[in-house]
């Protein structure tokens, strides 16, 4: 016999608090998976939640009326289901009373106390709520079988079973963490942030030019500046002529609550491809930094990140982000933003092309840039002036 | 006052005028206790006026004053503002101390009452302190502290004598021996009679003058303040006097004889005082006038207390500190 | 150049002498030198009027003091040892800690109480005390304990210009601890802790002589591959909590370790405060260090096996970590 627990599950794309209407089922009574168990009443509609399991309804921790947020414990399930992990209900004292007082029975001791509650620390509990873990399927090691943040942390890092099934053929593949944040991101990126993209040529030449003397008197040792460098700069700079796209948007936009948040200074982030995802360290306060300082800091940088072993405050703060795919990359390409900030700029491959300047033909080094914006925060109008005051500075020759 | 060896009959008639000061104000105070607006425990010096107008008649506005709990006398005399002072003993926000302290505690530093305390005996040193600061400093100021014979049973008492000699300090002590220690007579607190005697084993100058003669409290301060004043060292003066209203109002007496306490009525200050003066030439009805003047003065202050706003409960942690928080106001 | 604990203390007491006209130091023996020789040649160099002895009257002396603060004066009593500042207690409590709350913020108190605790081997039950918990339990006091010579000569420093009545508490096996001074070093604030050592695993709080058993702990716990963040908390009154919180907030694990009577000491109130503002980070019950429920006994023998010391802690911070 399996106790499995029964939790609010997310209506809808945004919900934050519910409210239980009623219970369908009553306390004894056998469920099917599938079945309408009980109405739950969200900002937007009162729904029909279904049981994701079968079995008796054995306790209700829910009442009616009372409030409740995702992923609260509502009710206990009693089945036979073998896949999942066994929590049985052990009275306070059983232990003591009918199993050896061996130093290891302390271990095995299920965290869960007759009432249904987990023996787990504050900080492990939010840890496991950040990651949509279920306290009730971690071993806890603590004492009393207590669930602290190692395990939670070692939950994480486990590849999880999927709740009450076995593994499928080969062919699915378990999610790390860090492509689940970016589903979850690009996910939202994609639901809540209405953006649109505008687009521009930048002549690398003169670029180059400057590049290429700065290379020759390079000191030995010194990290080569990128063009991904000259970029930053460009982007800080422009941010400061044109400070409105330098903002993030805060709230619900159906609420007299929405902001536009000024950036404390421009923060930029560099997309980072790292083995099975990406990375983006942030550089703070960027127009302050030179070329060389930005070449020194952006290589160190992009080391970490290559390690896996970026900072908290680096991974932190920007408002926008710059990805650059590189020679191999695509002649032109969208990316989307990362929220919460609120723009990002996509740079296509360099390509020799053929433009008319002066009504005479030329080849030159282009490349396409893309910028995506957040519409809360920017119009065209202004989308468009930021293009064509970073081009002005790419194209220009007032670096530092 | 012009020459404190001399003192003409207007000096005693603005004594006159202060002792009616006090007894105005404290009877108000038992008129207000009694009706339920005072909080706490008031005690009153009834009877004791004497002593703390012959005392502050020779202390300057810089001479830094301690007080018992039985202090509104010494406060007044001392020159302190009657409306703040029956405000804080109402616990008003206008009061002297911002109704931080009440009754057993009036403070004003501007006038130089630094304090009094509810621990009997407790600011005694605290006197011979600011004494220390005034010899410190080079000043010539002095420190006068009032206390009841009750206080001399405690170990400071004794402590601060060996101190202000040791130190020389100029620190006048003045005892008002009013035979009683909270509900208990001296004969039960100790052998020694008179508490001018405790002075003698530590080489202070002392005396014990009767306390309800306020020409006779005024001569014997005017001495020993002047040998202060000469740095000469500190003096103990003791002042046998009576309470005449009980403990602390609402105290029903029940401890002391009703012959007793008639006779004691016969030798009220004020009224020795007022047949002095008569003896002296001045009209009787002149000094009624005084002493109506003096009333309607406090009456006045009484009712402008009264009517003074109630502190403000969002400020009671103010002042607790120099600063509301010491390590961000605080830059060394 | 190092110098010891006492004569970093003499250095600062005579700075401040120079500095301050109204700083006046008083104290039993202090003009030759004190029980433990902190204020010696101060009388012959700043005159007997500046640094005074007193007879042996604890409760007159901290009264006298108080009163020449209220004057103007800047006082630095010494009391002898922490076990007699209760005959100071009546004056502290009721008279020095209150007078600026109960005059309505017109008089102020500035005097500093220099005094030691702790035990150092054989002084027994009345001269081995750390009774630091009761003074931090009054309203209007300011207490501080400072753990090396360079911490001692800061704080005692902006103790005696804060303008509050501080209880300044130096600790018996510290005295002869050496150290350097750094030059113009910036004077600490009263009331801000500071991080001894950083770490990782678990956040040890620890104040005066405690501090450095917290750093041999650490040194130790190293080896084992355990990263305690030692905090010195230097103010015990008021308390730093944004610098507890922002380790609690790293490591999730606390100790609290001090040579004062666990029960009802201080590491009570800190853990307490612990568990009401900072509950979503701790992953583990707030641990004590501190004197088990008896009198400091005479014999060395039991002495040291009462007293909590580096094993106590390493053996706290193992129970949490592991």
């Amino acid at each position: 016999m399996a106790r499995v627990a029964l939790e609010i599950p997310k209506v809808g794309l945004v919900m934050e608090n519910a409210r239980l209407v009623r219970w369908l089922k009553k306390v004894g009574e056998l469920v099917k998976q599938g079945e309408p168990l009980l109405e739950l009443e969200t900002e937007k509609s009162v729904v029909e939640i279904e049981s994701t399991e079968s079995g008796r309804l054995v306790e209700i921790l829910l009442q009616a009326d009372e409030e409740a947020r995702i992923g609260d414990r509502i009710a206990w399930l009693e089945n036979d289901a073998a896949e999942t992990p066994p929590v049985p209900a052990v009275p306070a004292g059983a232990a003591t009373a009918h199993a050896p007082a061996t130093p290891t029975a302390e271990l095995s001791t299920p965290a869960t106390a007759a009432s249904g509650r987990i023996r787990s620390s504050p900080a492990a509990r939010r840890l496991a709520m950040q990651n949509a873990l279920d306290l009730g399927h971690i071993t806890g090691t603590g004492p009393r079988g207590r669930v602290q943040l190692s395990d939670v942390r070692r939950s994480i890092e486990a590849r999880p079973a999927p709740k009450g099934a076995a593994y499928a053929a080969s062919g699915v593949q378990p999610l790390s963490s860090m492509r689940r944040a970016l589903a979850r991101s690009m996910t939202l990126s994609n639901a809540t942030v209405p953006q649109f993209f505008v687009e521009r040529a930048v002549d690398w030449s003169a670029l180059r030019a400057r590049r290429a003397s700065v290379l020759v008197e390079l000191p030995s040792g010194a990290p080569r500046p990128s063009v991904n460098d000259y970029l930053l700069q460009a982007i800080a700079r422009t941010l400061l002529v044109l400070p409105a796209l330098n903002a993030t948007f805060s709230g619900d936009s159906d609420s007299t609550d929405a902001v536009l948040v000024a950036a404390s200074g421009t923060h930029i982030g560099l997309v980072v491809a790292v083995e099975n995802g990406l990375l983006v360290p942030v550089f703070h306060d960027a127009e302050k930094m030179g070329i060389a300082e930005l070449a020194r800091r952006r290589s160190e940088a992009v080391a970490r990140a290559l390690q896996g072993r970026l900072k908290r405050e680096e991974s932190e703060g920007a408002t926008f982000s710059l990805s650059n795919l590189g020679a191999g990359g695509p002649d032109r390409f969208t990316a989307l933003i990362n929220p919460p900030q609120s723009a990002i700029l996509a740079v296509g491959r360099e390509r020799d092309c053929v433009v008319a300047i002066g009504g005479s033909i030329h080849v030159r080094p282009i490349s396409q840039l893309t910028l995506t914006v957040d519409h809360r925060v920017a119009d065209g109008r202004l989308a468009a002036d930021f293009l064509a005051s970073l081009v002005e500075v790419l194209e220009g020759d007032s670096w530092y | 006052m012009e020459n404190p060896a001399a003192p003409t009959l207007n000096d005693f008639k603005q004594m006159y005028r202060a002792l009616w000061r006090i007894r105005t104000f404290e009877s108000q105070v038992q008129r207000f206790a009694a009706a339920g607006e005072v909080p706490g425990f008031p005690h009153l010096s009834t009877g004791q006026e004497a002593v703390a107008v012959g005392v502050c008649a020779h202390l300057t506005r810089e001479d830094t004053l301690f007080t018992s709990h039985r202090g509104h006398g010494h406060t007044l005399a001392k020159g302190a503002d009657v409306q703040a002072a029956f405000a804080e003993i109402l616990g008003r926000d206008g009061g002297l101390c911002r109704g931080r302290g009440g009754s057993m505690h009036l403070v004003d530093a501007a006038h130089g009452v630094l304090g009094a305390t509810g621990v009997v005996a407790g600011n005694l040193p605290l006197a011979a302190g600011a004494a220390w600061a005034a010899q410190a400093k080079g000043e010539t100021t002095i420190s006068v502290v009032f206390f009841g014979d009750g206080a001399t049973g405690a170990g400071v008492f004794h402590e601060t004598l060996n101190l202000a000699m040791l130190w020389n300090l100029p620190l006048l002590l003045v005892c008002e021996n009013n035979g009683y220690a909270e509900f208990t007579s001296r004969e039960e607190h100790s052998k020694v009679k008179h508490v001018s005697a405790f002075a003698a084993p530590y080489g202070m100058p002392a005396n014990t003058i009767d306390g309800n003669d306020l020409p006779v409290v005024y001569a014997a301060a005017g001495e020993a303040i002047a040998r202060l004043r000469r740095g000469d060292g500190p003096y103990l003066l003791e002042c046998m006097t009576y309470r005449m209203a009980g403990h602390f109002v609402g105290d029903a007496q029940h401890y002391r004889s009703k012959e007793e306490r008639a006779a004691m009525i016969e030798k009220c200050p004020i009224e020795r005082l007022k047949h002095q003066l008569i003896g002296r030439g001045v009209a009787e009805n002149e000094l009624e006038a005084i002493g109506e003047q003096a009333r309607q003065e406090v009456l006045q202050a009484v009712e402008r207390a009264r009517a003074g706003p109630r502190p403000d409960p969002a400020t009671v942690l103010e002042f607790v500190y120099s600063a509301p928080s010491i390590a961000a106001q605080f830059r060394p | 150049m190092t110098q010891t604990f006492i004569e970093i203390l003499r250095r600062a007491l005579d700075e401040e002498l120079a500095r301050d006209p109204r700083v006046h130091l008083l104290g039993e023996d202090v003009a030759v030198g004190g029980a433990f020789g902190v204020t010696k040649g101060l009388a012959e160099k700043h005159g007997m009027q500046r640094v005074r002895n007193t007879p042996i009257s604890e409760a007159a002396i901290t009264g006298m003091a108080t009163g020449a603060a209220l004057c103007g004066l800047r006082p630095v009593l010494e009391i002898m040892f922490i076990d007699f500042a209760t005959l100071s207690l009546d004056c502290l409590v009721n008279q020095s800690a209150k007078y600026r709350y109960m005059s309505g913020g017109q008089l102020a108190v500035p005097m500093v109480v220099r005094t030691q605790a702790g035990a150092a081997g054989g002084a027994a039950a009345q001269h081995s005390q750390s009774l630091e918990a009761w003074f931090t339990h009054v309203p209007g006091l300011v207490v501080v304990a400072p753990s090396s010579p360079a911490q001692a000569y800061g704080l005692l420093k902006s103790a005696i210009r804060l303008g509050d009545p501080v209880l300044f508490i130096e600790h018996k096996r510290l005295y002869a601890m050496k150290e350097a001074l750094e030059d113009h070093a910036e004077l600490p604030f009263i009331g801000t802790a500071r991080v001894a050592r950083s770490g990782t695993d678990v956040t040890v709080i620890a104040y005066s002589a405690m501090v450095r058993n917290a750093l041999e702990a650490a040194a130790e716990l190293a080896g084992a591959g355990i990263s305690i963040e030692v905090i010195d908390l230097r103010t015990l009154a008021p308390l730093d909590m944004a610098t507890i919180a922002a380790s609690v907030a790293k490591t999730h694990r606390v100790v609290i370790a001090h040579e004062a009577v666990q029960s009802s000491g201080l590491g009570a109130e800190i853990s307490a405060r612990i568990g009401s503002e900072l509950f979503d980070e701790l992953d583990a019950p707030v641990t004590r260090v501190g004197c088990p429920f008896a009198p400091i006994p005479f014999a060395p023998d039991l002495e040291q096996a009462l007293l909590p010391g580096t094993r106590n802690i390493v053996r706290a911070v193992r129970e949490l970590a592991g």
